[in-house]
């Protein structure tokens, strides 16, 4: 070892480590003989062959031949890369032939991790990766559809069927009350979101579910890191051109099932039940449903081509959906660009990124309308006689096609990413890292209401127009240097860093109102009267923030069998309140890989086993910045002496002592492969404590100056298992068969809410809202419970007179509402689903592939919403559902206000067939130009085998209140794909 | 590799730069006044000034805004469930099952609170010379208006709460604890007596809306009439043995009269209309202005949703609250205050088509059609109102000062000479003005009010007011004050409060703690110090 200024440090580490070397004191012999591969019987030029333990070694020449001296005790190690290494006792031999055996799926054993790269195999942390070939097909909405079911921990929702709406995601259970619950993102390292690139770009995704490997990115890191690699052009292959293109088609899972004319004309004749008979017959449903099947089509245009110095790849997505509803649609065109470029014989990379997106969609569509169209009267008409809308006097009751008609409204998201990255590697083993990158997407809005819509033909405003503008840059610059070498058995890797991101966000809006026509829709917003009269909003605001981190690594693995991994960040954020700028980020973790101990030689069966330990402590920030300073913000206007004067109050109390949300894991986990690697998983479990959450801590007011403050005050636990198993159930060549199960559960507690400072005698938060006459929360925790617990009156009947009978808190029935009172509310269920499970199958017969995922959860409940307002016999100047009037509890008619019981939580426990999708590859052998030619198709949302009774059961499960089937929730889809895959 | 290392040399030593430079966190709040930032002068005093005043604007505000607290808390107003929801938490607290959590009880003392908090705030600010009025007289004045506005917020704390922190300095730490509801009593007292000789005199555009010297009295006066109830050392009877200050009534109530500032209207409605702030009975008003400060949806919250096309209104009411049947049952058929406060019967369009039809009668709290029970009509409706109303909300009127003193002399044997007053305030209610005349003996009789369960349509256990000591006056304070946030007060100081029911509300003379909400969850919840009200514990 070459000792320098630059790796001083390293050879005093390595110093360290020496003391561990054994020194071998057996006879010494010769040992050769010849490798060959596994398969094909050719012999492999070019094996490395190591003598475990020591650094004596050698590799085979031209003819597979080798030849060393070893001790009669000694393992031989035999390596070469896309083959798994194979260790060989000499037990005293003195010729050994061996046979390797080539890595499946070799590009998957390489692990994105945080800054860099690890072999899967030296992973200490709980880090899921999949690559593009595991990926769900069916018209991903975003980067998350595409590991749908795929990571044990990590529940991937599609709550809405909204086509710019994207996935939900929550890993390892809630964290946090109030912060930020989103997983960072990274792009090839750059901060976006799941859909900044299209999905078909991406062939890699990593997650790190771990605190230990997300540490490294500090005060981001405690909702888990999703790092997304995309597709690059490998060097020395030929220039490819590929397509890919998908058609689709959606319908609505399932309708609401209100009442049709027909329908209320029966129930007003059997129960008397009060529906005014306008006398006509209209499916408000149908109305404002697409006319035709809502189609998407999706194409896709990957260009690569170049040699090792110099390659680019080029790729250009086109995607247009429409939804199911009327005037509700998206359309986006993304480019991207990516140049490589290697000089002097590789010491110089330079990697320039440019991607840029537009996306359309209109803003027409809210749930409003849809709640208008499933509840207006069936028996009404659209029209009166003389061709306007017909609008009815009741509450919160309007025409959903006057809604729907009369507006107009367009939204133009724009992205552009420029980032690039310069690598030099000025000796063996060190590389240095560069990387600038700055993003800046936009938002440009239009929205029009005509003279014909509700709010002119109702509300007698002549017509409304808004525009606005919004937008965010986020500016990165990051230095890294690696430095990696072996030592015999011992392996090192250090990395350290530098990063500095800035972000700033901007926003301009304005609305009027009262025009002279309402012709110019958005495109004339100065001829309305409101504005000048200052009835009318405006508004421009801007905020930014800093965010600087330094961090280190250390990987160290000896002889393959135990692995250590340290890092820390040292991170700063201008969010932060002034005693607290900066806070440090450390993990440690450990992994023995117990078949590479001697002992396990014998044990055939084994291929892999690993032991994993992991400790990590990382952070979020608060959500806005400025929070830590003491603000005046602008109050209502006040008289003073005939004139309007604006006031000037407290807005927010001062907190210097603010800070990030501290989340302390631990992770033990257990990765194995048995059978000739047949049957394999992981089983990991976590405990994560989040000490310090943020939350708007009510204060008295005096003497704060306002009466709530963001402070980091509580703790919340979670523990959890997560487990997956592989089998590989047929092997031959004309049949696979691979079936996977993962499986996750969570134990969630909000430990406490107080400490030095707030010493809050709540023992308890409350979330969501019902609205309306019902006017209550829907959730509470308490402090040493769980958060999604449902919280309101426990029905257990009904009286003779029609009130809910409902269990009080001191067990005994009393009589709603005469005789409850607020305290008599309890726990009625628990919106958190206790056990997740995946069922993933791949199958694959000559050139016919089909998978299958199959998608669980369990044990939790729903409150539905329409149940609670629309089965209520009493609002019959609504449209109901036919259930609406059957017998309650099975004794009689519901006979009371809208109110918040336990008859309408619901068990959501569902089994979802999420995706099916059978593909045939051609035989391409016979053509000149097409390397591979794919057609597939695909199912998506298929069918629900479930209890509950509302559109869907895989509601939001993430946040304070979740369970909550909101009314006006734009229903989910049911959607069938046509696939087709080429490349030339 | 010579080129080599210069490049690297450049790498590093721009790297090194990068890494002094940008290790710097400071903030950049572009659109926000923070202390950095803002350095006030004499021209923001106003400014500072304005929060003081700014929280008496949720005194009208949909949905828990004060007056509408006050109402639903007596015998004159309720909200029962609608059609389109409503009912909810009104619907205990019309039944008086008050909660710590009731969104009535913790709203409205946040609004006293704030405007406490920015009063002790601004005192600061001048007495510790961070702002400088331009004289010393018109820096006594602001201090003394400023104070007299601190103790009208701490009269409103003790009338509803009893006894609450009394903080008086922005800058004490630590967290505060209880005062008695008399030593909050004391308080008032003296800071108002403190504060009256340096307040100004005018009662003209510049005092409206804030504390003059008359706002002041007629606070003081305000306080002396319910000692009684304050000072009462046995809170958990129904009895008020608090020692009266009746004297003291009178002497401010007189002061305020002999100053000649205000006179009676001749028209009871000027009060209440879109210009009200030229009444010249106003004493202190919450100015309201559908642009510049909006927050008086009382229309919003009353009207039916069906009467939008009426009134050519630019939103669509809520259709909530109504009259209580029995309240409109104690009018006299010629008092024009009925029909100047309520509106029953067909509402008609412009066409003359009748759109609803409003019944003196509702089916019960939890449940009831739009066109059930008469509607509050008294803060005016008028064409093409939007989602905020013009008329100001009158806290003190001239009226007031003339029936504190009725009441007193009425209290003091005086009875003849209090009927001569309120008989003068009744005089433009009447067409005919004999009608208008009451008897002092008149005075000392009960109340007209038919109190009892009220179901089906009609009065169940009817228990009647013939009882109540002076009941025919709390009648006429009823009728003149109907929904000006005065009724839960009155019915406390004549007993009435937990002793009779009304509508769907029992007595509940077991606990007449209830005559003080109980201290807010959020604030028990916050400040470790605070003791609940033992009969809410």
């Amino acid at each position: 070892m070459k000792i320098d200024n630059t790796n001083k440090i390293f050879f005093v580490i390595c110093l360290a480590v020496f003391f561990f070397l054994k020194v071998d004191a057996f006879a010494q012999q010769k040992v050769s003989g010849t490798v060959y591969d596994g398969n094909s019987d050719q012999t492999l030029p070019g094996v490395n062959i190591l003598v475990k333990g020591t650094t004596n070694g050698t590799t085979t020449d031209a003819q597979g031949h080798y030849s060393l001296t070893a001790s009669a005790s000694d393992t031989l190690l035999f390596s070469f890369i896309g083959y798994t290494t194979k260790k060989v006792p000499v037990n005293g031999r003195s010729q050994i032939d061996v046979r390797l055996s080539q890595t499946t799926y070799s590009s998957k054993d390489v692990v994105v991790v945080g800054y860099g790269t690890q072999r899967k195999e030296d992973v200490t942390s709980a880090v899921a990766s999949v690559s593009s070939g595991d990926f769900v097909e069916s018209a991903p909405k975003d980067a998350a559809s595409l590991i749908k079911g795929k990571v044990a921990g990590l529940m991937i929702t599609e709550p809405s069927g909204d086509p710019t709406s994207g996935s939900s995601i929550k890993l390892r259970g809630t964290t946090t009350l109030e912060a930020s619950s989103a997983p960072l993102v990274l792009i090839d390292g750059v901060p976006g979101d799941l859909s900044t690139v299209a999905p078909q770009n991406i062939a890699k995704i990593s997650v790190l579910k771990g605190g230990s490997a997300a540490a490294i990115y500090g005060s981001r890191g405690s909702n888990g890191v999703i790092l997304i690699t995309t597709k690059h052009h490998k060097a020395n292959q030929p220039a490819t051109i590929s397509y890919q293109g998908y058609l689709d088609v959606q319908q609505i899972k399932k309708t609401p099932g209100f009442l049709d004319a027909a329908g209320v004309r029966e129930m007003n004749k059997k129960y008397n039940a009060g529906f005014i008979d306008y006398g006509y017959n209209t499916d408000w449903v149908h109305q404002v449903l697409r006319s035709s099947a809502p189609l998407t089509q999706e194409h896709n245009l990957t260009y690569s081509a170049g040699d090792a110095q110099t390659n680019y790849t080029a790729f250009v997505n086109f995607h247009q959906e429409d939804g199911i509803f009327k005037k509700s649609n998206n359309k986006k065109l993304l480019g991207r660009l990516n140049v490589h470029h290697s000089m002097f014989d590789g010491k110089v990379i330079g990697d320039l990124n440019f991607l840029t997106s537009i996306q359309d969609y209109p803003t027409v569509w809210n749930n409003y309308i849809w709640r208008q169209a499933y509840i207006r009267n069936p028996t009404d008409h659209i029209y009166t006689q003389d061709g306007s809308y017909q609008t009815r006097p009741q509450f919160n009751y309007d025409n959903p096609m006057s809604l729907l008609n009369e507006a107009t409204g367009q939204n133009e998201d724009r992205q552009m990413r420029l980032n690039g990255t310069i690598t030099v590697k000025p000796i063996t083993n060190l590389s240095l890292k560069v990387m600038g990158s700055t993003s800046k997407w936009d938002q440009q809005r239009g929205y029009a209401e005509s003279f014909q819509h509700i709010s002119t033909l109702k509300n007698n405003v002549n017509g409304y127009a808004s525009r606005g503008e919004s937008s965010h840059t986020n500016s990165l610059f990051e230095f890294t240097a690696k430095y990696a070498n072996d030592i015999g058995a011992h392996s090192f890797n250090v990395l350290g860093g530098y990063s500095y991101q800035r972000y700033i966000q901007q926003a301009f809006s304005m609305s009027n109102s009262d025009f002279p026509t309402d012709v110019f829709t958005y495109n004339r917003i100065q001829s309305g009267n409101y504005l000048t009269q200052g009835k009318a909003s405006m508004s421009s605001s801007k905020s930014s923030y800093k965010l600087i981190g330094f961090f280190g690594r250390l990987n160290y693995n000896y002889d393959n069998r135990y692995i250590l991994m340290g890092s820390v960040r040292y991170e700063g954020n201008s969010k932060f309140g002034a005693h607290h700028k900066w806070g440090w980020f450390p993990a440690l973790s450990a992994g023995w890989r117990i078949s590479e101990e001697d002992f396990m030689n014998n044990v055939d069966f084994v291929n892999n086993l690993k032991l994993r330990i992991g400790y990590g402590v990382t952070g979020i920030a608060p959500s806005d910045a400025y929070q830590s300073l003491a603000s005046y913000g602008l109050g209502g206007k006040f008289y003073h002496n005939g004139q309007w004067v604006q006031s000037f109050v407290p807005a927010r109390n001062a907190n210097p002592n603010l800070k990030w949300e501290r989340k302390e894991e631990t992770n033990l986990g257990l990765d194995f492969s048995l059978f000739q690697s047949r049957l394999s998983g992981s089983v990991d479990l976590y405990e994560r404590k989040t000490k310090d959450l943020l939350f708007n801590y009510t204060v008295p007011s005096p003497p704060y100056l306002y009466d709530s403050i963001l402070a980091n005050v509580g703790t919340m636990s979670n523990k959890g298992i997560e487990a997956s198993l592989q089998y590989d159930v047929f092997q031959r060549k004309d049949l696979t068969w691979t079936t996977k199960v993962n499986y996750s559960t969570n134990k969630n507690k909000l430990v406490s809410l107080s400490n030095d400072q707030f010493q809050s005698k709540n023992n308890y938060i409350d979330a969501g809202y019902i609205g309306e006459s019902v006017q209550l929360p829907t959730h509470r925790v308490y402090v040493g419970g769980p958060v999604g617990n449902f919280y309101g009156y426990k029905s257990v009947g009904i009286s003779s007179d029609g009130s809910w009978i409902v269990e009080g808190k001191n067990g005994k029935h009393l009589k709603y509402p005469d005789e409850t009172s607020l305290t008599d509310r309890q726990v009625i269920g628990n919106g958190i689903p206790n056990h997740n499970v995946s069922w993933n199958n791949t199958v694959k017969y000559k050139n016919f592939d089909l998978s299958v995922l199959i998608r669980g959860a369990f044990d939790f409940q729903i409150l539905n919403y329409n149940k609670l307002f629309y089965t209520n016999p009493n609002y019959t100047q609504y449209d109901l559902l036919p259930s609406a009037f059957d017998k309650v509890y099975g004794k009689r008619q519901l006979d009371s206000e809208w109110a918040y019981m336990s008859y309408y939580v619901e068990n959501g426990d569902y089994v979802k067939i999420d995706n099916v999708t059978v593909g045939y590859t051609f035989k391409v052998d016979q053509l000149k130009y097409v390397r591979n030619a794919r057609i597939y198709i695909s199912g998506k949302n298929l069918y629900t085998f479930t209890g509950y009774s509302g559109i869907d059961p895989e509601v939001r499960v993430s946040g304070l209140n979740p369970g909550d089937d909101p009314r006006d929730k734009y229903p989910t889809t049911r959607t069938f794909t046509i696939g087709l895959n080429l490349k030339f | 590799m010579k080129k080599f290392n210069i490049r690297i040399t450049t790498l590093l030593f721009t790297l090194l730069l990068v890494m002094v430079s940008c290790t710097d966190l400071s903030e950049n709040p572009y659109g926000e006044i923070t202390q950095k930032n803002f350095n006030p002068t004499q021209k923001d005093i106003p400014r500072l000034v304005a929060p003081v005043y700014t929280p008496l604007r949720g005194f009208m505000a949909c949905c828990y805004g004060f007056v509408t607290m006050q109402a639903s808390a007596s015998d004159e107003f309720l909200t029962p469930g609608r059609p389109n929801g409503w009912g909810g938490p009104y619907i205990p607290y019309h039944r008086f099952k008050w909660d710590p959590n009731h969104p009535y009880v913790t709203a409205n003392w946040s609004t006293f609170y704030d405007g406490i908090n920015a009063a002790n705030r601004v005192l600061y600010q001048i007495q510790s010379g961070l702002v400088t009025p331009s004289s010393d007289q018109a820096k006594a004045s602001l201090v003394a208006e400023i104070r007299a506005a601190r103790a009208f917020y701490y009269y409103l704390l003790m009338d509803n709460y009893g006894s609450v922190p009394l903080v008086t300095d922005f800058q004490a730490k630590g967290l505060p604890s209880q005062s008695s509801r008399k030593e909050i009593y004391n308080f008032v007292v003296s800071e108002l007596k403190d504060a009256i000789p340096d307040l100004p005199e005018a009662a003209d555009q510049s005092t409206y809306g804030r504390m003059n010297k008359w706002a002041a009295k007629t606070v003081l006066a305000d306080v002396y009439l319910n000692a009684t109830v304050y000072l009462d050392d046995t809170p958990n009877t129904v009895e008020n043995t608090g020692s009266p200050q009746w004297d003291k009534v009178l002497q401010q109530t007189n002061d305020i009269i002999n100053s000649g500032k205000y006179h009676l209207t001749s028209d009871y409605h000027q009060n209440f209309s879109r210009d009200n702030q030229n009444s010249s009975e106003i004493i202190f008003a919450v100015p309201y202005d559908e642009v510049n400060a909006p927050g008086n949806t009382m229309h919003m919250r009353v009207l039916a949703p069906v009467q939008q096309q009426i009134y050519g209104m630019k939103a669509q009411p809520w259709g909530g609250s109504a009259a209580v049947p029995q309240f409109i049952n104690s009018y006299n058929s010629n008092d024009k205050r009925l029909e100047d406060t309520w509106a029953g019967g067909p509402q008609i369009d412009a066409a003359g088509d009748t759109l609803i039809n409003f019944k003196n009668n509702l089916d019960n709290i939890e449940q009831a059609d739009f066109d059930q029970g008469w509607r509050l009509t008294k803060y005016e409706i008028y064409q093409g109102m939007s989602y905020s109303s013009d008329v100001d909300l009158p806290i003190y009127r001239y009226a007031d000062v003339l029936m504190m003193k009725a009441e007193a002399l009425l209290r003091t044997g005086r009875a003849s000479e209090a009927a001569q007053i309120v008989t003068k305030v009744r005089q433009r209610d009447f067409d005919d003005p004999t009608k208008a005349e009451v008897t002092g003996a008149e005075l000392q009789q009960g109340s007209n009010y038919n109190y009892g369960y009220w179901e089906n349509g009609q009065v169940t256990n009817a228990q009647g007011g013939g009882d109540i000591k002076y009941g025919r006056f709390l009648d006429e304070l009823g009728w003149e004050f109907a929904v000006e946030g005065h009724r839960r007060q009155d019915l406390v100081r004549f007993g009435v409060f937990s002793t009779k029911s009304w509508f769907n509300k029992k007595a509940s003379v077991s606990r007449p703690c209830e005559s003080v909400f109980p201290i807010p969850y959020p604030a028990l919840n916050s400040n470790k110090n605070l003791k609940q009200h033992p009969c809410y514990q």
